[in-house]
């Protein structure tokens, strides 16, 4: 009697197995073929810019003070011709940052975004610091932030 | 082989050439000819398995498989194989070097003759002999004393344990597999392989094929013959999470490729083998061949129908093999306790079971 459910369940188990021949396969092709991201998705980071294209950013430090990972943000401020602080250099240690968003999240001017591209891997780990063109640079790189990212905030 | 050979002088006596030279040739280049070929179609067959056996398992598990190599990742086994090529040969230092070498070619070589004396159509059976199902089993568990030897030669414990597993399950499952061929040698009356496919001819397209009266045998020549390849759900001796990978770890280069070319030949072999037993080896299951219906000459009619047996005899064989990679999918792997005990206790009784049935029908019939 146990023979014959043993030999049943071995039936059973080959032909759900032989279903799955049929079933579309779900491996996604990865540098042809790309997941679809969520909306808030965080990868690297980018500071955003006015209109006339000057840094949002006032260089005020909140960044720096809510980093779980210490000595992430680095900033180097100057006063402005008008009066107001900006950052005359900005950095980010990639290799520190542990993508939590927190900055995004507390920065009073929503000067700091992060973008979808998360494609980071690199060769040294000294070209893994981002400076403030790179970051600049991949605000005007990205599209999705323009328009909609006000939404999740 | 006598009507080809018959062609083949006539063919080269077109030529006049002087001192009955044709004739000579023919005797010298008729048997090597084939040889050449069934001795390239193995490798071809090899590398393409291989690939099939990666797709196939793909498709089980709903990936893609490779797909990079050629379309389809056709070539993707082919520049495997030049890697291999390419790598270094390493003789580990604690190894006994005559015997490390030897093993590869131990394993390999009885595959290359077994697959010469599988009949692959009423002409092209080239090495017949009269005994010739006897000897398959013979030849066919010298590779064990390849994996042995490699076990013993690579001074490594993970290969010894590997290839000691190997022969226990060997010498286990060989003798319900030979208990099974004997069953089927009483039903065809003869040990030549060719005899045993011509015994299947009957009135009715499949109903003389030997699976009917033996299909208990069937089944347990299908599981021996998986434990005797090594494969899943019988892959102790390469069980790759308690031992690295059995009895080839220490293998790498040329040498491992050609521990896997012999496993993977094997299996097409066994495969044939079970095929010729069993469904009828290269009859057509029609009852009639295509060839016959579809030229209307009759002189490349008669041609043809040789090479129709022998695209029968490889789908069954790839039918067989797919049911094997299905078994690979499915089952996880057993205990050494299990795997002798399921040899010993079922298997083995079954086998006798299969033989008395088997007399019973053929005293009746």
């Amino acid at each position: 009697m146990k023979a014959l459910r043993y030999i049943i369940a071995l039936i059973v188990g080959h032909f759900t197995v032989f279903k799955h021949i049929f079933k579309r396969p779900v491996t996604l092709e990865y540098p042809e073929k790309r997941n679809e991201l969520n909306e808030k998705f965080r990868g690297e980071h980018a500071l955003t810019s006015d209109e006339n294209g000057k840094l949002k950013c006032t260089a005020c430090g909140t960044c720096q003070r809510v980093c779980p990972s210490f000595a992430t943000i680095k900033i180097e401020k100057e006063k402005g011709e008008d009066g107001k602080f900006y950052p005359k250099n900005y950095s980010i240690d990639m290799n520190k940052c542990i993508f939590c968003g927190n900055c995004v999240q507390y920065c009073p001017f929503d000067a700091i975004i992060m973008t979808k591209n998360y494609e980071l891997a690199d060769e040294k780990k000294s070209s893994l610091t981002l400076d403030i063109n790179t970051l600049k640079k991949n605000y005007s790189d990205t599209i999705i932030n323009k328009t909609k990212d006000n939404r999740w905030r | 082989m006598d009507y080809l050979y018959s062609l083949y002088i006539e063919f080269l006596n077109k030529f006049n050439l002087p001192f009955h030279l044709g004739d000579f040739i023919a005797m010298v280049s008729f048997p090597l000819l084939p040889f050449c070929i069934v001795a390239a179609a193995l490798i071809v067959i090899v590398i393409f398995l291989v690939l099939m056996e990666r797709k196939v398992l793909a498709f089980f598990t709903q990936r893609k498989g490779p797909n990079r190599v050629g379309p389809w990742g056709l070539f993707q086994t082919i520049s495997d194989a030049i890697k291999l090529l390419c790598k270094e040969n390493i003789t580990p230092t604690g190894a006994e070097k005559f015997m490390f070498n030897l093993a590869p070619l131990l394993a390999f070589v009885p595959v290359m003759v077994v697959w010469g004396l599988i009949p692959f159509s009423s002409e092209f059976d080239f090495m017949s002999y009269s005994v010739s199902a006897l000897l398959f089993v013979t030849i066919a568990s010298i590779p064990i004393l390849g994996i042995l030897l490699a076990g013993y030669a690579s001074n490594n414990k993970y290969s010894l344990i590997g290839s000691v597993r190997a022969v226990a399950q060997a010498i286990s499952y060989e003798l319900p597999l030979i208990f099974v061929l004997l069953s089927v040698v009483v039903l065809s009356s003869s040990l030549n392989l060719k005899q045993i496919v011509l015994a299947q001819i009957s009135a009715y397209p499949i109903c003389g094929w030997f699976i009917f009266p033996a299909f208990l045998g069937f089944l347990i020549v299908f599981i021996c013959s998986i434990a005797e390849l090594n494969r899943c759900p019988f892959d102790l001796p390469e069980a790759e999470s308690e031992l690295v990978s059995g009895y080839n770890t220490e293998y790498s280069g040329m040498k491992f490729a050609f521990f896997f070319l012999a496993e993977y030949a094997m299996m097409f072999i066994m495969c044939a083998f079970i095929a010729t037993l069993f469904l009828g080896g290269f009859l057509s299951p029609f009852g009639f061949y295509l060839s016959e219906k579809l030229i209307s000459n009759e002189f490349w009619s008669n041609v043809f129908v040789y090479f129709e047996q022998v695209f029968w005899i490889f789908l069954k064989t790839f039918f067989l093999i797919y049911c094997m990679m299905l078994v690979r999918a499915t089952l996880p792997r057993l205990k050494t306790h299990q795997l002798t005990g399921f040899a010993w206790k079922v298997l083995l009784p079954l086998s006798f079971l299969n033989l008395l049935i088997v007399c019973l029908i053929k005293g009746v019939a």
